[in-house]
């Protein structure tokens, strides 16, 4: 564990000189939170007025949590990583240092997300106060839990985002199976909750990573309960569980059959 | 005159002609690339269908109207990223000094940057934007409107972004700007303007040209207005000269780099 403990601090020691390139995110952050700052605005005609039993406030919240999700963890480069590793023939150095390569990759996305989020974090927060106000019935208390799935749950997205780059090692290029996945989760646990899905639609998207990657996390954020907490928390374990043993098995697979050019 | 310009689109036209090539010496990533990039886009109708099952219209726009903005902004943008490719990361080749090998060329140098790389996705989301506007029943009139208005989109979109890109001639760190505000705009061109009122409007047509690249377009398809047609063009002019104009008197202050490096 200490390999990967001092790959993680160099990382994060890394990030903290670039802090004011991540900054320059924001910028995309704050239109696409306009946008639905206005789209809401417009969809909600009356004071009051439920959506999918949700009130203006917490579904222009649940998208802010959403996207800070997103954009504070940045999936994409860990995935880009690992399948420009795998295209350029990179993979041949990486797959023989004293360190597993995916878990080396997991920790180095741990590193960045771990300035990112805070920073989106804040942003968020202070958007939100200005332009929509406090989330309605908010509990501080129940914070650490939020924190916690919010962890797990762009946990289990970078090892998704890693499963469909290391599909690289069979063909010469899995990012457009990122762009269906990216749209998938922005589509289905994004911009909406599950919630203003068809109700025959609903159990099912409860079983994709959707679940546990946006909606769990955002959920708890916006319309905190218990139940639901220890629901969304046992989902993101099971989820964690098969998505790492997913992701061994194909890195696995995918080193034996590693073809090296020379030169 | 018009053998020199002549000789100029033929270049133009052999350099996207040779980077679509080079882009399909892989087929099947070529192919995945196109239909994933048509799939991908199409995916984002689904939240459109779940807001107009919530509400008949958005922003004044139905169904109709929203497959046509949806269409012209893919169209254009695609177009754009087919032919322009490099105009929207011009910004690497000023800070890396990469500019050297075209201001050599005995032909003009902004066509040749622009022209010398393509986005193989922005294939499909050309085929996309047509495919869309193809669904929404135009008749051969509106047909050669959205057509011309795909021309005019491609021209804001990419005379936008060179704009922006030739600020590096001046300031570093333009780049990560350039990228932000370009992607912002395409976002916005996604939804109606009709959500959006006051300041925010007056912005999306005047300092980040959205209006006049596809709101304007969409209402004249929908119903034909000479005037906006005529501010769009004028627009789609006015934004082209100022931009080459910032980029030629960028290129005065470029100072090559040092780097050693072969374009094949």
């Amino acid at each position: 564990m200490r390999k990967y403990a001092v790959v993680y601090r160099s990382v994060l020691m890394e990030n903290i000189q670039y802090a004011a390139n991540i900054a320059m995110g924001f910028f995309n952050y704050f239109v696409f939170i306009f946008i639905f700052i206005k789209l809401w605005e417009y969809m909600y005609r009356t004071p009051g007025e439920l959506i999918a039993g949700y009130t203006k406030e917490q579904m222009i919240w649940y998208v802010m949590m959403t996207e800070m999700i997103l954009f504070g963890s940045n999936a994409g480069s860990v995935a880009g990583e690992a399948a420009g590793d795998i295209r350029s023939g990179n993979i041949a150095y990486l797959i023989n240092k004293p360190y597993h390569y995916t878990l080396y990759l997991l920790t180095k996305y741990t590193g960045e997300w771990s300035i990112r989020l805070p920073m989106y974090a804040a942003l968020a927060a202070v958007i939100g106060r200005v332009m929509v106000g406090p989330v309605p019935g908010f509990r501080l208390t129940a914070v650490w839990a939020m924190a916690l799935c919010v962890i797990l749950g762009l946990t289990i997205n970078a090892v998704f985002k890693l499963c469909i780059s290391l599909i690289s090692f069979w063909i010469e290029d899995a990012t457009p199976f990122q762009w269906l996945y990216d749209k998938l989760i922005l589509v289905v646990g994004v911009i909406f909750p599950v919630e203003i899905f068809p109700k025959t639609l609903q159990p099912l998207f409860k079983l994709t990573p959707i679940y546990t990657v946006c909606y769990g996390p955002a959920k708890l954020i916006v319309d905190f309960s218990r139940e639901k907490c220890l629901e969304i928390l046992a989902a993101q374990l099971l989820y964690l569980a098969a998505g790492g043993g997913l992701m061994f098995l194909i890195y696995r697979k995918g080193a034996k059959k590693l073809y090296v050019n020379g030169g | 005159m018009s053998t020199a310009v002549k000789n100029q689109l033929r270049v133009c036209l052999l350099s996207v002609q040779y980077n679509i090539m080079r882009e399909m010496v892989n087929k099947v990533t070529f192919l995945t690339s196109v239909g994933f990039m048509v799939l991908n886009n199409a995916a984002i109708l689904a939240q459109w269908f779940i807001l107009l099952r919530l509400r008949e219209d958005v922003g004044g726009y139905t169904m109709r109207e929203i497959m046509l903005l949806w269409g012209l902004t893919a169209a254009s943008f695609g177009l754009a990223h087919i032919l322009f490719a490099r105009a929207f990361s011009l910004p690497e080749l000023i800070i890396g000094g990469k500019l050297d090998a075209y201001l050599v060329q005995p032909k003009n140098v902004l066509v040749s940057v622009i022209t010398s790389s393509t986005s193989v996705s922005a294939i499909g989301d050309f085929l996309y934007g047509i495919l869309l506007m193809g669904l929404c029943g135009l008749g051969l009139r509106e047909w050669l409107l959205a057509l011309l208005f795909t021309v005019t989109g491609t021209v804001i979109f990419t005379a936008f972004a060179l704009l922006l890109g030739s600020v590096s001639f001046w300031f570093l760190r333009m780049d990560m700007l350039e990228g932000q505000v370009v992607m912002g705009m395409v976002s916005f061109a996604t939804y109606p303007d009709g959500i959006f009122e006051g300041v925010s409007r007056y912005l999306l047509y005047f300092v980040v040209p959205v209006g006049m690249a596809v709101y304007d377009p969409v209402h004249v398809l929908v119903s034909f207005d000479a005037a906006m047609l005529l501010r769009v063009l004028g627009y789609a002019v006015l934004l082209t000269a100022v931009s080459a104009a910032a980029f030629y008197r960028g290129l005065r202050r470029y100072a090559s780099g040092s780097l050693m490096g072969a374009r094949v």
